[in-house]
């Protein structure tokens, strides 16, 4: 009995309403994660299950057309793409697919020389996320005009066993990757491994900096009220605009010290994978003449330059006024030490969402639900600014920029309202719990 | 006497409670002025009005010649304030901590300096003043705050429960500190105590406040003759029972 006593006073301490809100929270990221999971392997058994092959024939030739007729006879719905000479890009006249073959010409003349015919894969980026570069190959297609070539090879030279190896390798692939309006010689796959690999840090960096410079902000107003330093001050002869001013620029001080150290640390690590990258990736195509990776990212638009910086530089700079006029008002409604630990969730819930889905998938692929909630986090726009700038979406990043400017005015009108009111002093959290400033049916401390 | 404060009907309402209703009292120069009342009477929120930290709902108070709901920010160089159970910022050293506060009343380093030698004198600490806060006890604390709140010499210093949570003897240093200070140097002071033994010993005058009214205001003898009371606590009991008759 004094056990069970010890033991529901002990459950009543640790189950109260701020370990069922994180729970509500934490059920509602894995919903929001599953629904962008979803569909992202909703796209991927599409792609599996199409049979859609879109192909460029500018060989226009009688062994062409027979091969593009046996390829419907294989099931295949084939869709012709027309292409402006070699202007790769011109030929994704609408977002409908992400990538078709070129049969190029003197194909057939290739084949009918018994040498391995070429053939041209271009596919185009979107989006630097993890799973775009999953859907919407060429692989089906390739397989198919294999399977041509093979019978065609093996009709001119019989099929000793010589032939069957030189059959087994017969296709030559060279990959083109578009993004926007401009095409480079180099397979989409190296590309996105380069976006990735040399990106990745950064969005750590962003999310790092958001929760050290609101943990320090909340920290440095919630120990001010618990220790009732806030008062002392606010009673001395300076405004209230100072002290919340000295505050938040104190904050964003020592963000910008920790912004500075980290992408030092970020451009050294960049330096060693970009190095690594070009002499491992890219050069080592059969082919040859295949671009490096830096080469081809400076062709396709992917490098940014010093304007694109700045605007990421600012887009920073406000993501972090944000996130200081959220933690003055979560820094206001602490009243005890614990509270003080649960305010940094909503940021923390802010921060990951985004940078979850940014890193698997296209914000824009999400069912609509997902999309708007995600879009409504003012910090999503943070990590789609670089792949926005990189991929050409200037409308996306101007918008989200716009609409972060408006999102921290708002925000910041509410805290500097609410700090230069009684409501510093007096307003708290309690999530279920009494406050001191509500005890027994009163809202005053005394 | 001048007054040095004049609180005129002075009100507070919170959504469902009025914490404080027509509150009405003045401090002359050199008084020790004392709101005494049991835990939720309303000292506090009367004290945090004058002191310009929250907005009365109605009424005013005159500080010092400076009106809390015109010129609140030339009210607030006339006070300095010492909130009940306050804590100072304990990773700085006492020393810091007082030259942080007297650097909010003055730029000027010669006067900083000596609000600072003043505070070194009044809090007694010594040595200890050059360790960080965080290592201090309760009563140590509570010395460098009150030395904190009179060395600007302010012309009238609000202190919420002076002496609450310390032991007797530090009690009763601090008692001796604010009554030396008031007769000496003329220094008005507005405290707050639901100890009203306390401040029958160290206050001129009290106010008696109950459920966010001030039901009586005077002498302490002089209240102590007129309901025929031995000490402050039954006349607090007398004064608040007649209201309730009435």
């Amino acid at each position: 009995m004094k056990f069970i006593n010890l033991l529901k006073k002990e459950l009543s301490e640790l189950i109260n309403a701020q370990m069922i809100m994180g729970l509500v929270v934490s059920l509602a990221l894995f919903w929001l994660m599953g629904n962008v999971m979803q569909s992202v392997t909703s796209e991927l058994a599409e792609d599996a299950k199409s049979t859609n092959v879109y192909i460029c024939d500018m060989d226009d030739s009688d062994v062409t057309h027979e091969l593009i007729k046996d390829m419907e006879s294989s099931g295949a719905k084939v869709n012709k793409v027309t292409v402006n000479g070699e202007d790769y890009a011109s030929g994704f006249k609408d977002n409908s697919f992400k990538s078709y073959v070129v049969l190029p010409k003197g194909f057939a003349d290739q084949l009918a020389n018994g040498e391995k015919p070429e053939i041209i894969s271009v596919s185009k980026l979107k989006s630097a996320s993890t799973f775009s570069g999953l859907t919407g190959g060429t692989d089906n297609t390739e397989a198919l005009i294999n399977k041509y070539v093979s019978i065609e090879i093996s009709k001119q030279k019989g099929v000793s066993e010589e032939d069957l190896k030189h059959i087994e390798s017969e296709l030559t692939v060279v990959s083109h990757t578009v993004v926007a309006d401009k095409s480079a010689k180099i397979s989409s796959g190296i590309i996105l491994s380069k976006i990735t690999t040399t990106n990745m840090i950064l969005p750590i960096i962003i999310m790092v900096l958001i929760l050290m410079t609101s943990q320090s902000l909340i920290a440095s107003i919630s120990n001010e009220k618990i220790d009732k330093t806030l008062e002392t001050l606010l009673s001395a002869p300076v405004s209230r605009g100072s002290v919340i001013t000295a505050k938040m620029l104190a904050a964003a001080i020592v963000a910008l010290i920790n912004a500075g150290v980290m992408m030092f640390g970020f451009s050294a690590y960049s330096k060693g994978m970009t190095g690594a990258l070009t002499s491992d990736l890219g050069v080592s195509d059969k082919v040859g003449k295949v671009l490096s990776a830096g080469d081809a990212m400076k062709q396709l638009g992917l490098n940014l330059g010093v304007t694109d910086y700045l605007i990421v530089g600012v887009q920073l700079f406000i993501t972090i006024m944000i996130c200081l006029a959220i933690s003055i008002i979560l820094g206001a409604l602490v009243n005890d030490s614990k509270s003080a630990q649960t305010m940094l969730l909503p940021i923390m819930m802010m921060v990951m969402i985004p940078w979850f889905v940014t890193m698997f998938t296209d914000v824009n692929s999400l069912p609509t639900v997902p999309k708007f909630i995600v879009y409504a986090i003012p910090f999503t726009h943070t990590f789609t600014a670089i792949p926005n700038l990189m991929f050409g979406n200037t409308t996306e990043l101007w918008i989200g920029l716009v609409y972060q400017i408006i999102v921290f005015a708002v925000v910041m009108f509410f805290a500097l309202k609410l700090f230069k009111s009684d409501k510093i002093l007096t307003m708290s959290l309690n999530l279920g719990q009494k406050s001191r400033f509500k005890k027994k049916g009163k809202t005053i401390e005394d | 006497m001048a007054n040095v404060l004049e609180v005129k009907e002075l009100s507070k309402q919170y959504s469902k409670v009025l914490a404080a209703d027509k509150v009405s009292f003045e401090i002359g120069e050199g008084e020790i002025f004392a709101l005494i009342g049991p835990n939720g009477a309303g000292k506090t929120t009367t004290i945090r009005m004058i002191s310009t930290l929250l907005q009365p709902t109605s009424g005013d108070a005159v500080v010092a010649g400076h009106s809390i709901l015109k010129a609140p920010e030339k009210v607030r160089e006339s006070i300095t304030y010492l909130p009940d159970e306050a804590g100072a910022y304990k990773q700085m050293t006492g020393i810091k901590y007082l030259r942080f506060m007297a650097g909010l009343f003055t730029s000027d380093i010669d006067t900083l300096n000596g609000y600072v030698d003043r505070a070194k004198n009044i809090c007694g600490l010594g040595d200890r003043l050059n360790d960080k806060i965080g290592s201090y006890s309760r009563g140590m604390i509570r010395k460098l705050l009150l030395a904190r709140a009179v060395m600007t010499k302010p012309k009238l210093a609000i202190l919420d429960e002076p002496t609450s949570g310390l032991d007797v003897l530090n009690a009763i240093e601090i008692r001796k500190t604010i009554k030396k200070l008031a007769a000496e140097e003329g220094m008005s002071f507005l405290l707050s105590s639901h100890n009203m033994l306390e401040i029958e010993f160290v206050s001129d005058r009290v106010g008696i406040i109950a459920k966010g009214h001030l039901m009586v205001t005077g002498r302490t003898d002089e209240l102590k003759e007129r309901y025929n009371a031995p000490n402050l606590e039954e006349v607090f009991e007398r004064v608040v029972k007649e209201n309730e008759i009435h």
